[in-house]
């Protein structure tokens, strides 16, 4: 029976065709703006996420993110250090700050020095160079999107020097860092290099990354390293989530979730709406096959398999799309962190499914109520 | 629910209507269409209900068919009172014991001619390949075996109504109701149309109704029921009785 189904649906092209579109649409718009929504958030933590050796992270106690870049005291390290379940801890330096090029470019960059023999806080794929390069002096790594900005284009190359504070860096890799929130080129160098560019600021530490020992639970070592420290200690985990909910809960999220309802209500829409019409418009050969003895329940798993070879065919189009449209979208340098996760995909054609089902149901009530000796008329 | 099972030696008849009345809306709205009917349908003949247009036959045979319930008064198929089936029972009822042709085919537009044939077996489950080759089978006897994939579309009035009857005749009801199966068809395809339920009423098991007032095809009738007014008002045919003089007082 449900072959019956799907051959009356493909019958009747214009609207088959109308509503996988309209799905297609749906979940292209749903996605799209999803995917947009989910990497901004993701982005919020990339550089926390980036640092794959540590899985400790101390800071000021109010600081919320990474880009609330405070000073801790540099004392601190110390005790973090002798903290019991601390098996290493090490100091990071953020600093944002001017840089120009040769070329006379002018941005405010986001620089970080990592300490000098760990280079513990090192992006660990690189696209051009070698990370260990930023041992010598005055070397900064770059991620993609900061040379795309600072040198706009030329081709990404080692050598190119920058200007911070009268002080001449040389280019000698480029990193593959994942994509910073805030968009500004992201630098690597040694925090010796960088303390020497930290005009004003007599403390060197931003924040202190640390490991836990084997065997101990790190999240009672960030209790332990909190209250000797009194500073704030979380696990890499806890720090990015704290960050995308700091971020999420500015409000930017709320205008993203409007047009992720929009396409939903409106899809799902004319969905149900040309579903509906297209019951109606075979209430007499439905009428007919009740007559000649189908059950309700043949008649619902009939159209239950009609919707779902629309919600199918609609979802791989529009889901398709969507992923086609981030692929093409990442090849910017600074759109790079773009990308469609497969909850994101799974959670969109679901949610459409539920809605538009909500209108198939609507549709076999009206199949039910259906006269069958109409058919006589 | 399967077919109504023979019982050797009986000859009670397919359909019986007593004193039934039907009646559509409540209070000032309220219509009478039926005033106490009195028929039966035997099996083996092709018994017609006729009559002027607006005589309220096809109520009649909807009753007989249990897609309307009536107001009053027994209707008996097979037996087995339409009354006393639910819903789901009658839809199963029809399934096995019931098979349709409309005067407007009703062919599923989507469908090829085999399809449509097909579509009383695929409701009771009969795999696709096995409903298809049977429906190829019927139309080939039906003289329709070089256009199994044709669409309705395609097909003349008299080819389409061949493959309705094909739908009708294929899962072997013991009942088949025709509703004007002729009305949109010329002379010739009317003939044609005629003789193959007249055919297919031969059969000492299976009875066939049809509701018709194409005076052309009254020849092929076993009885004649002449309705008006809401009552078979006169019987025609050897074998077939007549209406009460009294019928059952109105509920």
């Amino acid at each position: 029976m449900n072959w019956l189904g799907l051959l009356m649906l493909r019958h009747d092209r214009a609207k088959f065709g109308a509503m996988i579109v309209a799905v297609a649409l749906a979940v292209f718009l749903m996605q799209n703006q999803a995917a947009i929504l989910s990497s901004i958030l993701l982005m919020t933590a990339s550089q926390i996420r980036d640092v794959e050796d540590a899985n400790l992270w101390v800071t000021e106690p109010d600081v919320e993110c990474f880009d609330q870049a405070k000073p801790v005291r540099d004392i601190a390290l110390h005790t973090v250090r002798g903290t019991h379940g601390v098996a290493w801890a090490m100091p990071l330096l953020k600093i944002d700050t001017l840089a120009r090029t040769r070329g006379g470019k002018l941005s405010t960059v986001c620089l970080l020095g990592v300490e000098d023999s760990s280079l513990v806080g090192l992006p660990r794929r690189m696209r051009l160079g070698n990370a260990e390069s930023v041992r010598e002096r005055d070397t900064v790594l770059i991620d993609p999107g900061g040379f795309s900005l600072l040198f706009p284009g030329e081709p990404p190359s080692l050598g190119k020097t920058i200007r911070i504070h009268n002080r001449t860096l040389r280019v000698v890799g480029i990193s593959d860092a994942s994509p910073p929130f805030t968009g500004l080129p992201l630098l690597h160098t040694s925090r010796t290099t960088a303390a020497q560019l930290n005009v004003g600021e007599e403390r060197s530490t931003t924040f202190i990354l640390a490991r836990s020992k084997p065997g101990v639970d790190p999240e009672e070592v960030c209790r332990m390293v909190a209250e000797r420290t009194r500073l704030r200690a979380r696990t890499t985990d806890g720090f990015a989530r704290d960050a995308m909910w700091f971020y999420g809960s500015q409000g930017v999220p709320m205008l993203f979730m409007v047009t992720i309802a929009i396409g939903l209500v409106v899809g799902a829409a004319i969905t149900g709406q040309t579903f509906l019409m297209f019951v109606k418009e075979n209430a007499r050969s439905l009428a007919m096959l009740k007559v000649v003895g189908t059950t309700h329940t043949q008649l619902g798993w009939m159209m239950a398999a009609q919707a779902g070879l629309i919600l199918f065919l609609g979802s791989c189009i529009g889901s398709g799309l969507a992923a086609a449209v981030c692929e093409l979208v990442r090849q910017q340098p600074f759109l790079r962190g773009l990308y469609l996760p497969l909850w994101v995909a799974v959670w969109t054609c679901l949610s459409l499914a539920i809605v538009t089902g909500g209108a198939v149901v609507l549709s076999f009530r009206q199949v039910q109520r259906l006269e069958p000796a109409s058919v006589f008329r | 629910m399967n077919p109504v099972p023979e019982t050797p030696g009986s000859r009670s008849p397919a359909v019986r209507c007593t004193g039934v009345y039907k009646h559509f809306g409540e209070g000032e709205a309220r219509t009478e269409v039926l005033r106490g009917v009195e028929f039966t349908g035997d099996l083996g003949k092709l018994s017609f209900i006729v009559g002027p247009s607006g005589c309220v036959k096809t109520t009649l045979i909807s009753l007989i068919a249990g897609l309307l319930s009536p107001s009053a008064g027994i209707v008996e198929v097979f037996g087995r009172s339409t009354a006393d089936l639910s819903t789901d029972e009658q839809t199963l009822f029809r399934r096995h014991n019931l098979g349709f042709v409309f005067q407007q085919y009703n062919l599923l537009a989507a469908l090829t001619a085999a399809q449509n044939a097909a579509v009383p077996l695929l409701t009771a489950g009969v795999p696709r390949r096995e409903a298809l080759r049977r429906a190829g089978e019927l139309l080939d006897r039906l003289g329709l075996g070089n256009r199994l994939e044709a669409h309705p579309r395609e097909l003349s009035g008299g080819q389409q109504q061949r493959v309705a009857l094909a739908r009708a005749l294929i899962h072997e009801p013991r009942l088949i109701i025709c509703d004007e199966p002729t009305a949109a068809l010329d002379h010739a395809s009317g003939e044609s149309v005629m003789s193959l339920l007249a055919t297919a009423a031969v059969h000492p098991d299976r009875a066939v109704i049809v509701v018709t007032h194409d005076t052309r095809v009254y020849h092929f009738a076993d009885a004649i029921a002449h309705m008006d007014d809401g009552r078979i008002v006169s019987w025609e045919g050897p074998g077939s009785r007549k209406p009460s003089s009294q019928p059952h007082p109105p509920p």
